[in-house]
């Protein structure tokens, strides 16, 4: 894509958001319970899809965009400037339907990409356990075969989104008497399908995305296995690795260091601006530098993209860093604003409340990879060095202790 | 720009292996024993290769690669710990062209490599640059003394930072280092290969390149465009260091196992390779606004020296503590990193004054496509 379509393509995503997204974002969604949220969510999905805007690196056959892997970042850096109600199909659209249009049957495709990509129907993915999470390898939950499927049996945990899900992909242990990555295997499953319980949890803050969900005797037909039997590892891994380049936006979801440096400017320390305090002044160079640090490496990610060619991997460090500034920046603001810090509004958003960027800070470092995950994948992907010693290895998933 | 690129890919290429062959451990361990020591053959056959006018416009006598050229330069120096006042030259070329009155001798001089630059800007007891310059220039000359500069014990010509008496505002002054009113104070410091030493001024005669507002947003040229280049060593000097702590940590075994394998120098490492690529982004971003964005260009200039500095001493801090016992030694090369991070570190300005420059400065950053 030449630098001329893409800042065609830039000029026309933007005038199309400044025209439809206000009447989805901010004010819009002020007031509404989850319910009527998501219900406006999904009207937003579905006037993108009739826009190309939706699942756009997707085949326009089930309702995508048919655009590039550019045009998809160019758009969802645009649209990470409204506050809309897009986050309920983040991982339908990024990891399980893509994994379908990899795996399943065109008949398949043509009756569950569509609705999908219109918001109709959402798809979660069914990975963490009780003991297992970054070990996702140690996982327990069984499938055992019965006729032409199988049963599934056990629990899977911190399920994004499976309160409002249709579908779900879920990988299991059909084989315990081999090593822990080879016993496993990866379904698509209806969540409608009886013996499927959906519990909320409830999070230390905010509205709760992750659930438990229990699977007791689940049917599922061997027809919606995804790769192998005891080939799921792999197919697992393969999901985790579709989204290219992950978009955030640049305070991950909390609030710009712009805002942090008005309040200091109106806030005191002692009597003097807090903007005049020397450690004020450190933590926002300190934040600048290191956003410009990471704009650097964005727009080459975004050139590399263009150009045809995988991003380099230093895209890895963008949620690392900026989860944990998001918490720093947030912290120190509520020093700023005083003991009323610790106020809590109804209603407030993450991006415009330093109070709320703070409380719902903790989970980032988790989701998608840990800290120490993220640092783990940087130290053997790229410095090259060893993996943990990992005491499992070629052992039979059950003679562990 | 065809021919430039394939001139800098030319260039830095046969830069990246003449350090290698050249630069020594033993001979940069000779250059840290003796007070204002100077790689002089290095610099003479650097100079032959035409490395001091790379970057030099070529209506200035030089090759005219641009800046670039001398940001991949530094950036190769850096790797190898080797010191040369490439960026000293070019910047005071780049003043002197600026200021447009009569240096030609002095330009030609140092876009040869026949006259090497001090930047000696910073006052005793200044941890950034001062408004209020402790140097004097009067009816009597200059007067005072300066803080330890780089390259200035083998310096022809200094570019100073004082206050004009008459008018009471500050100036810049070119001073030829080679008169009776100058004495060379050498110290001994903790990287003297650096060639450094404070400039002490009596009586001594020199020549305004800028007085006042002129000498201010000058002096912000220079100060941007030296940081910047200076930014490009520290990240190859910072990547050398990971790279070293790397290829020990894959080695050295503990308890049965490479020390690599253990999450507390894995994970020390990735925060290491984290802090280098926001110092290189940023590095790069204020290379490109010199060209796109000069108006802009001191704000990106500081993200770039507080990340350089953040960089680089994390990864020369943390480099020895991989090595153990080994990197304490005289004999290891790691030192050598842990001097030059520190040294660079104070050289142009300290984090804390870059940093106000940077919060002050900051609605300059701008982003789009």
């Amino acid at each position: 894509m030449s630098q001329n379509d893409t800042r065609a393509y830039l000029a026309s995503a933007r005038a199309w958001l400044a025209e439809q997204a206000p009447a989805y974002s901010g004010a819009a969604r002020r007031g509404l319970s989850v319910e009527e949220d998501l219900a406006l969510g999904r009207r937003w999905l579905h006037l993108k899809s009739e826009h190309g805007y939706a699942a756009i690196t997707m085949p326009k056959i089930y309702g995508g965009g048919g655009g590039t892997e550019i045009e998809k970042v160019i758009f969802t850096n645009e649209e990470n400037n409204y506050d809309l109600p897009t986050g309920y199909f983040g991982i339908s659209l990024g990891m399980p339907v893509p994994m379908l249009l990899k795996y399943a049957s065109e008949e398949v495709l043509r009756e569950l990409v569509p609705p999908a990509i219109r918001g109709e129907q959402i798809w979660c993915q069914l990975f963490s356990e009780p003991a297992a999470g970054s070990d996702l390898a140690a996982l327990t939950m069984r499938a055992t075969p019965d006729g032409d499927g199988w049963r599934l049996n056990g629990q899977k945990l911190w399920t994004s989104w499976a309160q409002y899900s249709d579908w779900g992909v879920v990988v299991v242990r059909t084989d315990p008497t081999v090593p822990k990555h080879a016993g496993l295997t990866y379904f698509y499953v209806d969540m409608k399908s009886p013996g499927v319980e959906v519990r909320v949890i409830p999070k230390l803050a905010g509205e709760s995305e992750i659930n438990e969900v229990f699977f007791n005797d689940v049917f599922v037909p061997d027809a919606q296995r995804m790769g192998g039997v005891g080939g799921g590892f792999k197919v697992a891994m393969e999901t985790l690795m579709i989204e290219r380049y992950a978009v955030s936006d640049e305070a991950v979801g909390g609030i710009s260091v712009e805002k942090f440096v008005d309040l200091a400017m109106r806030t005191r320390i002692n009597g003097q601006p807090a903007l005049a305090d020397g450690e004020v002044r450190r933590l926002i160079a300190d934040t600048v530098a290191e956003r410009q640090g990471l704009r650097s490496i964005h727009r080459r990610a975004m050139a590399a993209i263009a150009a045809g060619t995988e991003p380099g991997p230093e895209g890895a460090i963008r949620k690392l860093l900026g989860a944990r500034r998001r918490q720093q920046v947030s912290a120190v603001a509520m020093d700023l604003l005083g003991v009323d810090g610790v106020i809590m509004t109804e209603g407030a958003q993450p991006t415009e409340d330093f109070t709320e960027s703070w409380i719902e800070s903790p989970p980032l470092r988790i989701a998608g990879g840990s800290d120490e995950i993220l640092r783990n994948t940087i130290a053997e992907k790229v410095l090259g060095l060893p993996q943990d010693h990992r005491p499992d290895k070629g052992i039979p998933f059950n003679k562990l202790s | 720009m065809g021919d430039n690129q394939e001139a800098l890919a030319m260039i830095t290429d046969q830069a990246g292996r003449l350090l290698e062959d050249a630069v020594t451990p033993q001979r940069l361990k000779s250059l840290l024993q003796k007070p204002g020591s100077f790689d002089r053959d290095l610099w003479l056959q650097t100079v032959g290769l035409g490395w001091a006018g790379a970057a030099v416009p070529e209506e200035a006598g030089g090759f005219g690669l641009g800046w670039e050229v001398l940001c991949a330069l530094a950036g190769h120096l850096g790797a190898v710990t080797a010191s040369l006042p490439l960026i000293q030259n070019t910047v005071l070329v780049d003043a002197l062209a600026q200021a447009d009155c009569g240096y030609s001798a002095v330009i030609e001089q140092l876009v040869s490599g026949e006259a090497i630059a001090t930047l000696a800007l910073f006052d005793q007891g200044d941890n950034g640059i001062s408004d209020t310059p402790q140097l004097v220039y009067g009816s009597s000359g200059l007067n005072g003394v300066t803080a330890v500069a780089p390259f200035a014990a083998v310096a022809g010509f200094a570019l100073v930072h004082a206050l004009r008496e008459d008018q009471s505002q500050p100036a810049l002054l070119l001073v030829a280092l080679d008169q009776k009113g100058v004495k060379r104070d050498l110290r001994n410091c903790i990287d003297n290969a650096r060639g450094a030493a404070a400039l002490d001024f009596a009586n001594a005669t020199a020549t305004p390149v800028a007085v006042g507002d002129g000498a201010s947003s000058l002096l912000m040229r220079v100060a941007a465009r030296a940081v910047i280049a200076t930014a490009f060593e520290q990240v190859g000097g910072a990547g050398s260091c990971l790279q070293s702590a790397c290829d020990y940590a894959r080695e050295r075994k503990v308890f049965g196992q490479p020390i690599g394998a253990f999450q507390g120098i894995k994970h020390k490492l990735a925060d290491i390779y984290a802090d280098i690529e926001i110092a290189r982004g940023c590095a790069l971003d204020a290379l490109a606004a010199l060209e796109s964005n000069p108006r802009a260009a001191l704000a990106y200039a500081a993200a770039a020296r507080v990340t350089a500095i953040t960089a680089y001493e994390h990864a020369a801090r943390e480099n020895i503590q991989v090595h153990g016992g080994i990197g304490v030694t005289w004999e290891s090369a790691e030192h050598h990193y842990y001097r030059r991070s520190r040294s660079l570190a104070l050289e142009l300005g300290a984090a804390p004054y870059w940093r106000d420059v940077l919060v002050d400065h900051v609605e300059l950053l701008a982003e789009g496509y």
